[in-house]
């Protein structure tokens, strides 16, 4: 089953086109730096995107923390929010469940197909910055090594192990979402609907985080550890709030996969 | 299974979720039954213990962020996050952490190195015996060993220990006794081992809540490695020498002026050497800056938005929590920024005092 | 093959299936009739485990159902309330997929059946085209293909004709024919009368949620023991027949009569010239009425 959402995902043509514009965003920032040469004043903007007009090498970073917040998390939440309720919509639900497809086996496949889509994304998102970075902006690492954000020198290969933690860790960040949408989308009849749903409560996320009297919920929110990829990058690597940040995805995989399997294992299904 | 029981299952696991960590946050503390003041002594002799640890602050003062200030500002006002590996009061290193960044103080042999990731930059600077506080003075074990400096056994008293960093942390309770201070109580909880302080709250007068709490949310005791506190920039990077620390220590060294030796009933400090004069000892204490014109303009208007502001004539007077900050002169003048834990009565006399007994010397440096 | 008891359905306040006792039998092909909302669908949902009943028993094949969907449901074809398939993908690559995500689809097999299915409902011709660009009626036979894609020993079909222009129609209701003929019970929902009439072994009526009627399609049309008799001699031939004529209407007379052959014999014997003579059958739409008004009345 999870071979047939596999090539559901690749053989979609929306699955391209939504790389494609996610991906769109960081090359146009990168193009835009390499040409006018103005980066953001240091300490404003997203993680690392002062330091790429000096050190090219960084953009795949940068990249990262460009489509993180918002970009990759909506087309992660449309992506899942589709999974159930847009096959039901589509009628081929009926179909596959009469084929018989097991409804957890279902759920898991989806879950996973997501996740998949995630790591599609962010290596694409990654190799473009990556070959951008190299050609258009500074090219400070060749000569010098590329530099911690605790000043100290990271070796290539160093540096290459970080940046491929991070990329690990920005999608396992994106599991929450995926569960979240996953459940949504067996609750709600339009796909829409359970992106929406999604997006809002992510939105809530991101305000409450801003807030102080939001102080104990503040741990259990499921953005609240994404930007902890900078931390792979101190040296000594910081790894609380990464390891912190795993288990919340895990938690959130756990909670709201365990509520999409209550709810659909036992839903009526007639769209 | 039918459905009911799925959701059983469900609404099971979502509360395991929720109550493994909160339970082993709730867990209780272990109380010791060590005494007040030999809690004291033990935290005392330790103040040179080695420790490393995650530090996370939270400033709940609404002080005004000029830019010669920033820094103090965000110090109090904002939460913080630091790591910090100490090897001895010489021999440390503290980084703040920043979402894109940090800010680390490597101190080592009287010289601190200051790198800055966002300015890419790392300054060298020898410690003056003035300057504003930084971010390595508000780690707990720091800003006990201030805070205790005249602190004798009947100031203290023993309060029920606190979980801090998952160890049984007693705690200690400081009134401070000079009529000067605005501070109410400082509670601290120590490690029982070490006698490392864990974690601080400072308490304003008639205030339910801390002013400002100062934790180690992991903690070791044991030394870190020396590797931890030495700084190894990278190829390439910028380095500078600074001479001037900051605006406090510019001018304790440039000012050509004498502050007097006693204000607003406090002693001055014998690291007092310049222009910038220190009083009081620690839980009460001020610092009195003199400012030129155009570096008091800025903060004045500064903290003329600040809401609890007070402005008269001839000084525009604030009081955040436990920290009172008083600036004299009006308009475009220059004046004299006072400020520290005391009450707005001894920042008053202490404008007065200064305004009698400052003597102006010859130009120096 | 099929078997419920009590099978009933509510969904909140509205019972959408009541007390429905079905019995398809192997080789039969199945009419289930009923008017659209009378409850066909959420039953054929229910035999298919889409739908979970509020109460009752189900067997397929033999197997309590839901509980051995994943053994009994690879044997069964199904089309639900018409087709459904991926738009942006070939009918081919639908029915490979579909095929692949289920248990029983060899993949060895796969081209071939998917070859032969799609010859079976006549879509051999068509490739590559998505979808998308199908039209209805291509639609439906895809749907039919998928149905057909295992060989599957029960076929449940809601509605397969919908679309159809009447060639169509017929090419599907001979294939219908023809897999029954080579062993497979066929399960056909429908609001059609003249479809069931046309094709169906046996019949079930659904009427607002309860089945109130279920029988062999020859017993319901069993001869109501009168003759119909075309004449433009009417008046001879009721002269001829007296007494025994119920109804006349124009050219046509209903006469009681055991014997169509002797009535035949007389009539011709007398000089009536006869353009038709044929045995009265009840009509399905007669019976299917009859059990309505029935099963209304008790309510």
């Amino acid at each position: 089953m999870i071979a047939v959402e596999l090539r559901k995902l690749v053989l979609s043509r929306r699955t391209w086109v939504t790389i494609l514009l996610i991906d769109a965003l960081p090359t146009l920032v990168g193009i835009l730096l390499a040409v006018t040469d103005i980066g953001p004043r240091p300490g404003t903007g997203p993680a690392f995107l002062s330091a790429v007009l000096t050190d090219g090498t960084l953009f795949p970073l940068a990249a990262l923390g460009i489509v993180l917040p918002l970009f990759l998390p909506i087309a992660v939440a449309v992506t899942a929010g589709e999974a159930i309720a847009g096959e039901a919509q589509q009628g081929t639900l009926r179909y596959l469940l009469v084929r018989p497809v097991g409804r957890t086996r279902l759920l898991v496949a989806k879950l996973v197909s997501v996740m998949v889509f995630v790591v599609l994304t962010v290596l694409v998102v990654a190799a473009t910055a990556y070959v951008l970075g190299a050609l258009l902006l500074g090219s400070e690492s060749v000569s010098t090594g590329a530099t911690s954000v605790s000043g100290t020198g990271l070796s290539t290969q160093e540096m290459v192990l970080r940046t491929l933690l991070a990329l690990a860790y920005a999608m396992l960040c994106m599991l929450g979402v995926a569960a979240i949408a996953l459940f949504l989308s067996t609750v709600v009849r339009a796909p829409l609907s359970a992106a929406l749903g999604t997006m809002g409560v992510l939105v809530a996320s991101t305000l409450l985080l801003t807030l102080d009297a939001a102080h104990v919920l503040q741990p259990y929110l499921p953005t609240r550890y994404w930007l902890a990829f900078v931390d792979l990058f101190r040296d000594p690597i910081l790894w609380r709030d990464v390891e912190r940040g795993v288990l919340l995805q895990a938690a959130y995989v756990v909670v709201f996969l365990g509520a999409a399997w209550a709810n659909f294992m036992t839903k009526d299904v007639t769209d | 299974m039918t459905s009911f029981n799925r959701w059983c299952v469900a609404a099971l696991l979502t509360l395991l979720v929720i109550a493994v960590p909160a339970a082993l946050h709730a867990l209780p503390a272990r109380d010791s039954d060590i005494g007040a003041s030999d809690l004291l002594e033990r935290v005392r002799t330790a103040e040179d213990h080695p420790w490393s640890g995650y530090v996370q602050t939270q400033g709940a003062l609404a002080l005004p962020v000029a830019e010669d200030f920033a820094d103090v500002g965000a110090l109090f006002s904002d939460d913080l996050r630091m790591r910090a590996w100490w090897r001895g009061s010489d021999d440390w290193r503290v980084d703040r952490l920043l979402v894109s960044g940090e800010t680390d103080l490597v101190h080592q042999h009287g010289v601190t190195i200051e790198w800055s990731y966002e300015r890419d930059r790392a300054t060298i600077s020898r410690d003056p015996d003035i300057r504003l506080p930084r971010a390595a003075d508000v780690v707990p074990p720091v800003l006990t060993e201030r805070l205790l400096r005249d602190v004798s056994s009947d100031d203290v008293r023993r309060i029920p220990a606190r979980r801090v960093a998952g160890i049984s942390a007693p705690g200690l309770r400081v009134e401070p006794s000079a009529p000067q201070s605005s501070i109410d109580h400082v509670d601290l909880w120590a490690d029982p081992g070490s006698g490392v302080p864990l974690r601080v709250d400072v308490y304003a007068e008639d205030a339910d809540s801390p002013s400002f709490v100062t934790e180690l949310r992991d903690f070791s005791a044991s030394r870190p490695a020396p590797s931890t506190t030495t700084f190894d920039g990278a190829d390439g990077i910028d380095v500078e020498h600074d001479d001037v620390l900051d605006i406090a220590d510019a001018a304790n060294q440039y000012a050509p002026l004498r502050p007097p030796s006693t204000v607003g009933g406090l002693d001055m400090s014998s690291a007092s050497d310049g222009a910038v004069g220190v009083y009081g000892v620690g839980i009460t204490q001020l610092i009195a800056i003199p400012l030129r014109g155009r570096e008091a303009r800025p903060l004045r208007e500064q903290l003329r938005q600040t809401p609890d502001v007070a402005t008269s004539a001839d000084d525009t007077l604030v009081t955040a929590g436990p920290v009172g900050v008083l600036l004299t002169g009006a308009a475009d003048d220059g004046g004299w920024l006072i400020t520290g834990t005391v009450t707005a009565e001894t920042l008053r006399q202490a404008a007065i005092d200064l305004a009698r007994g400052t003597t102006y010397v010859g130009e120096v440096g | 093959m099929i078997r419920t008891a009590g099978l009933t359905k509510h969904f909140g306040r509205i019972t959408a299936v009541e007390d429905v006792g079905l019995d398809v039998r192997e080789g039969d092909i199945y009419g289930f009739l009923g008017a659209n909302g009378s409850g066909k669908t959420t039953t054929v949902r229910m035999l298919l485990g889409l739908v979970l009943a509020t109460s009752g028993t189900i067997e397929l094949l033999g197997r309590p159902m839901p509980a051995s969907g994943r053994d009994v449901l690879p044997l069964v074809g199904a089309m639900v309330e018409g087709p459904a398939s991926y738009p942006q993908l070939s009918g081919r690559t639908n029915l490979a997929l579909l095929d692949a995500s289920g248990p029983g689809g060899d993949r060895a097999t796969r081209a071939g059946r998917i070859d032969d299915a799609l010859g079976q409902v006549g879509l051999d011709g068509v490739d590559k085209r998505p979808v998308r660009a199908y039209s209805l009626g291509m639609r439906q036979r895809l749907g039919l293909a998928a149905a057909l894609l295992r060989r599957p020993r029960l076929l449940v079909l809601d509605e397969p004709t919908n679309g159809l222009d009447p060639q169509g129609i017929r090419e599907i209701r001979q294939l219908l024919v023809d897999l029954n003929r080579d062993g497979t019970t066929v399960f056909l929902s429908s609001h059609l009368l003249a479809e069931i009439e046309q094709m169906c072994t046996r019949v079930g009526v659904l009427d607002r949620g309860r089945l109130v009627l279920q029988d062999q399609l020859e017993h319901l049309q069993r001869p109501t023991g009168r003759t119909v008799i075309r004449t433009p001699d009417v008046g001879a031939a009721r002269a001829l027949l007296d007494g025994h004529v119920e109804q006349e209407e124009g050219e046509t007379i209903w006469v009681r009569a055991d014997d169509p052959l002797a009535l035949n014999a007389a009539l011709v014997g007398a000089d009536v010239r006869v353009l038709e003579l044929a045995p009265e059958r009840r009509t399905l739409e007669d019976v299917v009425l009859e059990a309505a008004e029935q099963s209304g009345d008790r309510r």
